[in-house]
């Protein structure tokens, strides 16, 4: 197609975002294959699809951050060569990422003031006043004489969009906000976006909620492994149903409807309570605090009771304790009061392997990190819980260590070749399914599952779940970190709401959205408020 | 089988980079490089006994390499090898001394063993430091070979000395000659028994236990042994101290076999060449057997160069340190490294 043609018209109507046959490779991966959208000025605009399904690559292509292998893209009429900032600022494209990168110590009116050019001199008050107007006719309800590290997640969101709207950006790209946000903290975020649209400014929304998208959308574009599925359809003729459809693509007939529903946040789902108040408990936790790390606040008088075949959910924000409370438990972080008894054994002070010994299985949170040695080969990476049970000076025999690595990938269906090759050749699901793999023995009487389900995509999450749900079936108690709520309402028999290091409310199934999403930010103002008298 | 033989072809291809870089520089300085070429590998492979000293000076080198090995494998930068050698020799010779009269059968191993755990503690203080306080090991056992260099002056030149030595060289009475496990040669169906059992149980050690498997995984993540519920710890002092005390034996044999007595300044820096041997080798314990034989064999050459052709012995030098810049650009080992530091 003759770009000339395309670009016509370039000026007050040119479309905000023109993408036309954009392909992205990243080395032999095609990331997004002949991608044609085009997005008009003036409104909120959704990108749509699972994890892997293209959204972040079609972001950073949109604005100007990655340049397309093929193809070409065009900002109000202006066409992006990619891989240059300054370029893509003077078209007029912001794009806020996933992760914050906005320095610590840095006050709100500073950082707004230095990300652009520097010039002339300043004094603090000179900046504060001048850039808190600013903010107040933006309505992003940020104070200018706040540092970044102070502000929790929701207003450091808020910082990183005035940030990209200094430059006065016409276009301005969310890549996945409301990932890190609660449902009261993704409604204020929305009504922020829906002021930004009465300014004039173009949205563009990465999503992978339904939910989110019908509730602030104008149209809906969705993608599905790297190409384009649909779209920009008009928001307000979609259904949910319809919509998942387009998301999930063929398999979706075959998924239960729950688990649909929760893959593409359409709608609260509803499941029967398998707790029995009657089994033994797994994990008691009596008012167990933690110190203080440079991470977070640590653990503060926690009580929680997981019991032999139930999955408790553990929601909040991220950041208010849930690390913690895995460390602790895996006798990671020492207690500094309360106990832990494990089947109801005294474990406070115990050593993980001790406590692994006792049937405590840890999907931890970073699958790379905390999960997998990457450069080492698959075999070692699965053969270690068992080598740690036992001596230093044990005798290994590593065929016969491979050999039962190979059955177990098998049984769990991790596509691989070899069992020497080294586990950074995986995909995130095969990694995390060699991590349930070693994890989710016939042994297990606990399994802390941490962000099980971060970042894989719709096979791989079933994955997880089916793998979560048969070992409830099989008398396990499971705690699940998550922050994705469908996550929880779908799969957990309770559900306990952590602010602060605190668990503040438990809820059961018939679930409700809002008085979960009120706990998770009522509880945190109460908690601000007894601390500042 | 490709897979396997890939990494020997990129050593080769390594160490013959190393060879032309080196003749580039003897040719800048003026030397005939392909004579200097020919005279160090005939001083390495071809001259008369050539073989009894590439074992005199590969054995040795041999026993410290595996040592390194193990503690890189680990993860852990044990650049003390020198200093533990000094030790190793310093603590066997306190043993020989404190021995004397005893039948060899008792006095040999005695001295050995003696040589092992003096190593075994220079590199126990490096690991309690950082396991228990955090202090970089890389520091702690480089300051290590300073102070264990002065040791060694200290006790030749004091507790050692040997009353009737004269001249300028302080050193230790000989020991026993009943003792002793090598002429002055250097090689000898002992030595080699010990080098051969140290490369046998080296290799037992990383791939067939526990210990091996546990320590390679946490030499590349840490993090993940510790949610396995590993004691880290424990790894980390048992690496440290393996590797001190292989040499430490190093150590012990040099003076047991070739030296015969401890004399300051005249033990060999097998310790910095056995790091170079162990970057060399990956993390393969029968690699580091066979390099450190080659190695053996250029420090061999690089004594016969001056006397035999009149070049002089830093020519080896000038090729060990080429060997080095190439194998360190690609190592996997350094770059683990920079992430530690950057942490």
């Amino acid at each position: 197609m003759n770009p000339d043609h395309l670009l016509r018209g370039a000026g007050a109507l040119a479309p905000a975002l023109i993408a036309d046959a954009v392909t992205v490779r990243y080395g032999d991966v095609t990331a997004l294959s002949k991608v044609c959208a085009r997005f008009e000025p003036g409104r909120i605009h959704a990108v749509l699809g699972q994890n892997g399904a293209g959204k972040t690559t079609f972001a950073r292509v949109a604005a100007g951050l990655v340049p397309p292998a093929e193809g070409l893209v065009a900002v109000f009429g202006r066409q992006l060569a990619g891989g240059d900032v300054a370029e893509a600022r003077r078209a007029g494209v912001e794009l806020v990422h996933q992760s914050f990168a906005l320095p610590p110590s840095f006050t709100v009116a500073e950082v707004l003031q230095f990300v652009g050019p520097i010039s002339g001199l300043f004094t603090k008050r000179g900046i504060e006043c001048h850039w808190q107007a600013w903010l107040d006719s933006l309505g992003l309800g940020l104070d200018a004489g706040a540092r970044i590290r102070d502000l929790p997640i929701e207003m450091q969101q808020s910082a990183e969009i005035a940030r990209a709207m200094v430059s006065e950006a016409r276009l301005l790209i969310l890549d996945e906000p409301t990932a890190v946000l609660s449902p009261e903290g993704t409604e204020r975020l929305f009504a922020r976006v829906r002021e930004l649209k009465r300014k004039g400014v173009t949205v563009m929304l990465v999503l992978h909620k339904i939910r989110e998208v019908l509730a602030i959308a104008d149209t809906v574009t969705v993608l599905r492994g790297g190409e384009l599925i649909a779209g920009p359809l008009e928001a307000r003729d979609l259904t949910s149903e319809g919509l998942a459809e387009l998301i999930i693509g063929d398999g979706a007939a075959r998924l239960d409807a729950g688990d649909r529903a929760a893959l593409v946040g359409a709608a609260v789902g509803q499941h029967d309570n398998h707790s029995l108040p009657d089994a033994p408990p797994a994990l008691v936790l009596n008012g167990v605090s933690t110190a203080a790390s440079s991470g977070g606040k640590g653990l503060n008088k926690v009580d929680l009771t997981i019991r032999a075949g139930e999955i408790v959910g553990i929601a909040g924000v991220e950041g208010n304790g849930q690390r913690e409370l895995v460390a602790a438990i895996a006798g990671l972080d020492p207690l500094t009061a309360g106990e832990i008894l494990l089947a109801d054994r005294r474990m406070d002070r115990a050593p993980l392997a001790a406590r692994r010994d006792a049937g405590l299985r840890v999907i931890p949170f970073e699958r790379n990190v905390e999960g997998l040695s990457l450069s080492s080969p698959l075999w070692e990476n699965w053969s270690a819980a068992q080598l740690v049970a036992g001596s230093l000076l044990a005798p290994v025999r590593p065929r016969a260590l491979r050999s039962a690595a190979e059955k177990a990938f098998k049984a769990w269906d991790v596509r691989f070749n070899d069992a020497a090759q080294i586990a950074g050749s995986l995909s995130g699901g095969n990694a995390q399914k060699v991590i349930l793999s070693r994890e989710m023995d016939s042994g297990a009487r606990l399994i802390l599952a941490a962000q099980p389900t971060r970042g894989l995509d719709i096979g791989a999450t079933m994955a997880v779940w089916k793998a979560l749900r048969h070992a409830r079936n099989n008398h396990a108690g499971i705690l699940l970190v998550s922050s994705d709520l469908d996550e929880l309402f779908d799969i957990c028999d309770r559900i306990v709401v952590m602010v602060s290091g605190r668990a503040v409310a438990e809820f059961t199934s018939p679930w409700d959205l809002q008085a979960v999403g009120r706990a998770m930010t009522d509880a945190g103002k109460q908690i601000v408020e007894e601390a500042t008298p | 089988m490709t897979g396997r033989l890939y990494p020997v072809i990129q050593t080769g291809a390594f160490i013959l980079l190393a060879l032309i870089l080196c003749s580039l520089i003897f040719a800048a300085v003026g030397l005939s490089a392909t004579e200097t070429l020919r005279a160090i590998l005939d001083g390495a492979f071809f001259r008369p006994n050539a073989l009894s000293y590439i074992l005199r000076w590969g054995l040795p080198l041999l026993i410290t390499a595996v040592g390194v090995v193990i503690s890189f494998r680990a993860g852990y930068f044990n650049i003390g090898a020198q200093g533990q050698f000094y030790l190793g020799a310093i603590c066997a010779a306190f043993a020989a001394e404190w021995l004397r009269g005893s039948p060899a059968f008792v006095a040999v191993p005695a001295c050995l063993l003696a040589g092992m755990a003096g190593g075994a503690l220079w590199a126990l203080w490096p690991a309690l430091l950082r396991v228990k306080a955090g202090a970089d090991e890389v520091i702690t056992t480089m300051m290590g070979n300073f102070i264990a260099a002065q040791i060694l002056v200290h006790v030749t030149s004091g507790p050692l000395k040997d009353p009737s030595g004269s001249g300028q060289q302080a050193s230790s009475r000989p020991i026993e000659a009943a003792w002793r496990i090598s002429d002055s040669s250097g090689s000898s169906l002992i030595i080699i028994a010990i080098a051969a059992l140290v490369v046998l149980l080296g290799w037992w050690l990383v791939n067939r236990t526990s210990f091996g498997i546990l320590s390679g995984l946490a030499g590349r993540n840490p993090v993940m042994v510790t949610w396995q519920g590993a004691k880290v710890q424990r790894i980390a002092i048992s690496a440290f101290v393996l590797s001190g005390a292989l040499a430490g034996l190093a150590g012990s044999v040099e003076l047991m076999g070739p030296n015969g007595r401890l004399a300051s300044g005249f033990l060999p820096d097998h310790g910095f060449t056995a790091i170079l041997i162990a970057l060399v080798a990956g993390m393969s314990v029968i690699a580091a057997a066979f390099i450190a034989l080659f190695f053996g064999a250029l420090t061999s050459s690089g004594l016969w160069l001056p006397v035999m052709t009149g070049l002089p012995s830093s020519a080896i030098d000038i090729i060990n340190a080429s060997i080095a810049l190439f194998i360190t650009a690609k190592a996997g080992v350094f770059r683990g490294l920079l992430i530690r530091l950057r942490r």
